[in-house]
């Protein structure tokens, strides 16, 4: 495993190269490139913010801010994952001909993606400056959230393109199952309007405590270390218990992802 | 570089590789949950195969489709994994299994220079360092700012040629793409591949060119159905395989002739017809001519003359029954032959093989024959056989017995003049006795 990562830093200049490459291709013939990117968010979060503020009447305060702020990190997910999954097979020229620990693939569309969010992230934070919230307050919590999800969607990334090369069709499933895993993270609702008894159970998917962190960072603008507190819209800070199984899980699902990756690598030249 | 005192650049031992051939095209969960295992063949691809490639030597690659060359250099270039054995290489690799593999269509020449040489191992700076020298190389300095999805194929070849070779590795592996662009480009790429050889370079060469091969390398392996068939020095080893090539091309053309001559017999036999009409006969003479006008060999040696002699040495163009005849054939050689096997082969007239023998099977050995040498084989023997025209095929062989410096079929025709007539080939001389009881 360390001999492993040890050859991945000494490629390290080929997976920014390739995560250029996502980049360029992505944005490449149109100037709103990135801006049509954030199409996607854009409108999903008009959609859900008519439903939930003119349909159904939730009364969650600037339910856009409430949105986006879970939304832009689960889309970084989705998205990586998304893309991913295929992408080993996209690449099959590569792969064939060529010799490079193949998990740079994978790892370029995580970065790409990520590169991505970053910037969505600045355009909430203009948001955010409109809507007058002190974003700014618990900013320094941002980096450590950022790379510990960074590692879960590796994680996921890595066993979903690999595990793809040898069954074609878990791309499909990969897409409904995400469209799953969208509604069961507290996204588009708040964690406290969940019944109690369902909320330990889905705190253990990372996802839910990542989003539930960018949320009390930029939404609620409230951080209490390992204090559970709730307020009258939910604002909810999980337990260190909920932390520590978090990051248990999420490195578990890194390395269990590596692994599987790495053990199905040696057949890919033949397989895709 | 750790390994750089090793005595080879490359081992590889015992190499077995199998291939997994799925029914089913694509795998998928659908299947594996619903049918269990999926049924797939294996396929050797490679057969225990070992060799060690020398610091500093070109080294080629030869073999007919499928012979399992492709996958050897795959299985040098780390790309594949073998099923057994070991691979050792000390130094860095470029491998140059496909020109432009990993360019990306909607980039500009110039992004793909970058991408493209940090796929195959360098670093930014010094792919910046080099990238003029690779432009002018590849002769597009007009369009490396143009997607390279307007490219032409050259273009395409060119720009990754020009890169590959930029990466400046200790062992270069190249397979079959030598042949890139016009004359001129190629002559360029001949250039610099002769410039690695002056460096000292260890280049691994995958070709069908036999003639770039006997000239470029130092020593050569012959795969045949994954295994090594001949190993050793590029002359020897690539005059082999043109033989086997030979022989196989004319087996196919032999086999595909049966096959023909049988439709036309099957369609006699279906219509019930005793009598033959002339252009089937036609159709049938074709065909047999097209086997008989065949040469073939690596033409280290060759045959210059046939003649057929009565025992007084006086030249006959038929002979009788039961007379003794000498058939000689006049030898030249054209390079150095160990101990050539010389036969003949003389068959009648639907292709029988009547009788054949050669020097081998007489028990004679032969020598080493330079160059410029020249020998007279003669064949003395009785010529009991029925009334009838009968062909003679010389041949030279190697000594390997499997591969041949010169053949040609039915060289010379001899005329057997029988005052007997019986049926078949062979004369038994029969005496008929009918014994009342």
């Amino acid at each position: 495993m360390i001999s492993n990562f040890k050859k991945l830093f000494a490629y390290r200049e080929l997976l920014f190269s390739l995560t250029k490459k996502e980049l360029k291709v992505k944005y490449r013939g149109s100037v709103l490139g990135f801006f049509w990117s954030l199409l996607n968010p854009v409108l999903i979060m008009l959609v859900y913010s008519f439903v939930f503020t003119i349909v159904l009447r939730q009364g969650i305060k600037e339910f856009a801010v409430f949105l986006l702020c879970a939304l832009l990190p689960f889309n970084f997910f989705q998205n990586s994952v998304n893309y991913g999954a295929g992408c080993v097979i996209a690449n099959a020229n590569l792969v064939k001909k060529i010799y490079f620990p193949k998990e740079i693939i994978p790892l370029s569309i995580v970065l790409s993606n990520l590169v991505n969010f970053l910037l969505e992230l600045v355009v909430l934070f203009v948001v955010l400056s409109i809507f007058k919230y002190k974003f700014y307050t618990y900013l320094y919590l941002l980096p450590l959230i950022i790379v510990i999800e960074v590692f879960f969607v590796s994680g996921v990334t890595l066993l979903v393109s690999s595990l793809n090369v040898l069954f074609r069709d878990l791309q499909h499933l990969v897409t409904i199952l995400m469209m799953v895993w969208f509604f069961g993270t507290p996204i588009i609702y708040p964690l406290a309007n969940v019944p109690e008894r369902f909320q330990f159970w889905m705190q253990l998917n990372p996802m839910a405590v990542f989003a539930t962190f960018y949320r009390d960072i930029f939404y609620y603008v409230k951080f209490r270390d390992f204090v559970k507190y709730q307020d009258n819209f939910g604002f909810y800070i999980p337990d260190y218990r909920i932390i520590l199984i978090c990051l248990g899980i999420t490195f578990g699902v890194f390395f269990l992802g590596y692994f599987v990756f790495k053990k199905i690598e040696p057949r890919f030249a033949e397989e895709v | 570089m750790a390994f750089v005192n090793s005595d080879y650049a490359v081992e590889v031992k015992n190499i077995t590789k199998n291939y997994v051939i799925r029914h089913q095209k694509n795998p998928s969960l659908k299947d594996a949950i619903l049918k269990g295992k999926d049924k797939y063949e294996k396929f050797l691809a490679l057969d225990d195969v070992s060799f060690n490639v020398n610091h500093s030597e070109t080294f080629g690659i030869i073999g007919s489709n499928g012979s399992g060359k492709s996958t050897l250099l795959k299985l040098m270039a780390k790309v594949l994994k073998p099923t057994k054995g070991d691979i050792l290489v000390n130094g860095t690799v470029s491998a140059l299994l496909e020109l432009g593999a990993g360019f990306h269509q909607d980039l500009t020449g110039r992004e793909n220079v970058y991408l493209n040489a940090s796929i195959l191992g360098l670093k930014r700076k010094e792919i910046s360092s080099r990238f003029d020298e690779i432009v002018e190389f590849s002769e597009l300095e007009r369009f490396i700012d143009m997607p390279v999805k307007s490219y032409s194929s050259g273009m395409y070849m060119r720009l990754g040629f020009s890169i590959a070779i930029n990466v400046n590795p200790d062992i270069l592996l190249v397979d079959e793409v030598l042949a890139v662009g016009d004359q001129a480009f190629q002559s360029k790429c001949y250039k610099v591949i002769y410039d690695f050889v002056r460096r000292g370079k260890t280049i691994i060469i995958v070709s069908h060119d036999l003639e770039t091969i006997s000239d470029l390398c130092n020593r050569v392996i012959f795969l045949k159905n994954g295994r090594i068939e001949e190993i050793g020095d590029s002359i020897k080893v690539v005059s082999a395989y043109r033989s086997y090539v030979e022989d196989l091309e004319r087996n196919r053309i032999i086999e595909q002739q049966r096959e023909e001559r049988k439709k036309i017999f099957k369609s006699v036999i279906d219509s019930k017809r005793k009598v033959v009409d002339a252009e089937e006969i036609d159709k049938l003479l074709k065909i047999d001519s097209g086997v008989f006008e065949n040469r073939f060999g690596s033409g280290d040696a060759e045959i210059v003359k046939i003649e057929l002699l009565d025992k007084d040495d006086k030249l006959i163009d038929f002979c009788r029954y039961g007379e003794e005849v000498k058939i000689v054939f006049e030898v030249k050689f054209n390079n150095i032959v160990e101990n050539p096997i010389f036969g003949i082969r003389i068959t009648d007239h639907r292709n029988i093989i009547v009788y054949g023998t050669n020097s081998k099977l007489n028990g004679l050995k032969t020598d080493v024959y330079q160059p410029g040498e020249k020998l007279k084989i003669v064949f003395k023997q009785v010529m009991n056989l029925i009334g009838g025209s009968y062909t003679v095929s010389p041949s030279i062989g190697n000594k390997d017995t499997k591969t041949y410096c010169d053949w040609i079929i039915n060289m010379m025709t001899i005329n057997v003049m029988h005052s007997n007539i019986a049926e078949g080939i062979a004369d038994l001389n029969s005496k008929v006795i009918i014994i009342k009881k």
